[in-house]
């Protein structure tokens, strides 16, 4: 059963690589044309004589164009997986065959992560080269836990309703608001046990968002900061395939 | 081989009414058995195979598959599953369908090729490998259905509505289809409103109604001494003494042959070619006779 499904690794990439990567990548674009458009960046910020003020700006323009790969390369994940084999009804032809629905799903799903990997590390390693200097390691890792946080709640909602993919951006919407609330909240000398307590229960996306720039920088971050995301994406990944597991098919 | 224990189906959405789609159904199918399940739109035919596929469960009462529950069987071995609407990524064309579908079946990659061309040429696929399946007619989307079902060996074959939009040829190609699949270790399961066409290819038919067993298979009476028939013998070996007793006999794959025949000269050819030493592991009559059990039955209920 594991040969079969290890034999078919190859056009489960390929779907990837055609159908869900450009569709990242543009949404990289399109968010860097966004941060660019919004703080002012023009291309003059990426003259090597320019003041570190303005280098600055352009690493983090960086560090938020690496955040937006990285959620667009988790939340695509799972894009054409699950929810939609059961609801197109592929599942029930595919699965006819002596095959384990969750191992081709998991298989699927780690797949579209290293490639998010290798093309973030990719793309790392060109601005590296073309700007300044940046972890090759690190920007490999935060792709990676894009993908676990992102991708494992993506996988988590799939399995359980065809609407997933709205879900997730209300649920990461959601947390970004509520983060900035209590940001607000904060400065104002103020605080709200239940804003406090929403932000625990909602995905960490702000946590992640706010990870571009240590990891980029080469693991300069507080492992407790880290361990929140790490733990959200374990969990859903391991409820995501105890569900699988349980009801391999839609309904 | 496949067993279904005074099974109970009943679909509880989360609001409005709960619907019973099979109640209290009891079947049994053999190996070495073309089992059809026929009746109208909504009578429980799709919920049945859904059950022996495992993909649900019965609310009531149990499944088996080779004394297994379904799930478990299929992971295991597999099942050769038609659906009734071909359910696969429409932008995907046949061959590629087929060769990513023959990789999950377990078929070797160094026979892969060879496997999807057979089955191409089998179902009159050839011209339209390169077609995607969302460009295909309905006709050639059923026979895609077939194809990809086919494209490995498995004991237990499940085909539902496969006579939905399909053309007289195509009607040819599926009947010569069901009886090259038949064999001693197998089990078919076909589902189909069409009744008089199920008559001809299954061994016996149950009627479905409204979910509840309206009329149980009944076996195809003998066939008749003085009538030629087709009949499939399938030889576990001395299969190329078949030619030489029966000249007109058409080979089927896997030591299988049609041979048309009365009974009488077909037990005359048999001895004769146990008397070549060739040793016989069954003979099954291909088609159905002109018994019309189901219709009656269809009748009955209808009146």
């Amino acid at each position: 059963m594991r040969g079969r499904i290890a034999a078919y690794a190859g056009a489960q990439l390929r779907d990837h690589l055609v159908l869900r990567a450009p569709v990242i990548l543009i949404l990289t674009v399109l968010g860097a044309w966004a941060y660019a458009a919004y703080t002012g960046l023009t291309p003059d910020a990426f003259d090597p004589s320019a003041s570190v003020e303005v280098r600055g700006q352009v690493e983090r323009a960086f560090h938020a164009v690496l955040a937006t790969f990285a959620f667009a390369g988790g939340a695509l994940a799972v894009q054409g997986l699950v929810a939609r084999h059961r609801h197109r009804g592929y599942d029930r032809v595919i699965f006819s065959r002596p095959l384990d629905p969750v191992r081709y799903y998991a298989q699927g799903f780690v797949l579209a992560g290293l490639t998010a990997m290798l093309i973030g590390a990719a793309g790392a390693e060109v601005y590296g080269a073309a700007v300044h200097n940046v972890s090759l390691p690190g920007v490999a890792a935060y792709v990676a836990l894009g993908w676990l946080t992102i991708g494992g709640l993506g996988l988590l909602l799939s399995t359980v309703t065809r609407f997933h993919a709205p879900l997730l951006v209300l649920l990461l919407v959601a947390d970004f608001a509520c983060d900035r609330y209590a940001a607000g909240l904060r400065a104002a000398g103020s605080g709200s046990a239940i804003v406090d307590a929403l932000r625990y229960l909602l995905p960490p996306g702000h946590v992640v968002a706010s990870l571009a720039g240590p990891f980029s920088q080469g693991f300069a971050f507080d492992l407790l900061t880290v361990a929140w995301p790490i733990s959200f994406g374990v969990v859903c990944i391991t409820a995501a395939l105890v569900l699988l597991r349980k009801r391999p098919f839609g309904s | 081989m496949i067993e279904l224990s005074h099974v109970s189906k009943t679909y509880a959405p989360r609001f409005g009414r709960s619907a019973r789609a099979l109640d209290d159904v009891s079947l049994r199918v053999a190996a070495g058995e073309v089992a059809g399940i026929s009746g109208p739109a909504g009578a429980g035919k799709s919920t049945l195979l859904s059950l022996v596929l495992g993909h649900e469960r019965p609310t009531s009462g149990t499944v088996r598959v080779d004394g297994a529950e379904p799930r478990r069987f299929v992971q295991r071995e597999g099942v050769a599953y038609s659906p009734q609407r071909l359910t696969l990524p429409s932008r995907w064309r046949v061959v590629d369908a087929l060769t990513r579908l023959a990789m999950l079946s377990g078929v070797r990659a160094s026979d892969t090729r060879t496997r999807v061309d057979s089955v191409l040429r089998e179902l009159g696929l050839a011209d339209e490998r390169r077609a995607r399946l969302k460009a295909l007619p309905p006709d050639a989307r059923v026979r895609v259905a077939l194809a990809q079902a086919i494209l490995a060996d498995r004991r237990v074959i499940v085909i539902d509505e496969p006579l939905d939009g399909l053309g007289a040829e195509s009607q040819e190609i599926l009947r010569d289809l069901i009886v090259r699949l038949r064999a001693f270790d197998r089990a078919i399961v076909i589902a189909s409103r069409d009744t008089a066409e199920l008559q001809r290819l299954a061994d016996r038919v149950t009627l479905l109604d409204r979910g509840r067993v309206r009329r149980a298979g009944v076996a195809r009476p003998a066939t008749p001494a003085n009538v030629e028939t087709v009949f499939h013998i399938v030889l576990h070996h001395g299969a190329d003494q078949v030619l030489a007793v029966f000249p007109s006999a058409i080979s089927l794959g896997r030591g299988a042959y049609a041979v048309r025949a009365t009974l009488a000269s077909l037990n005359r050819g048999l001895r004769e070619l146990i008397d070549r030493g060739a040793l016989i592991a069954a003979v099954t009559p291909a088609h159905a006779s002109a018994e019309v059990n189901v219709v009656e039955s269809l009748d009955q209920v209808s009146s």
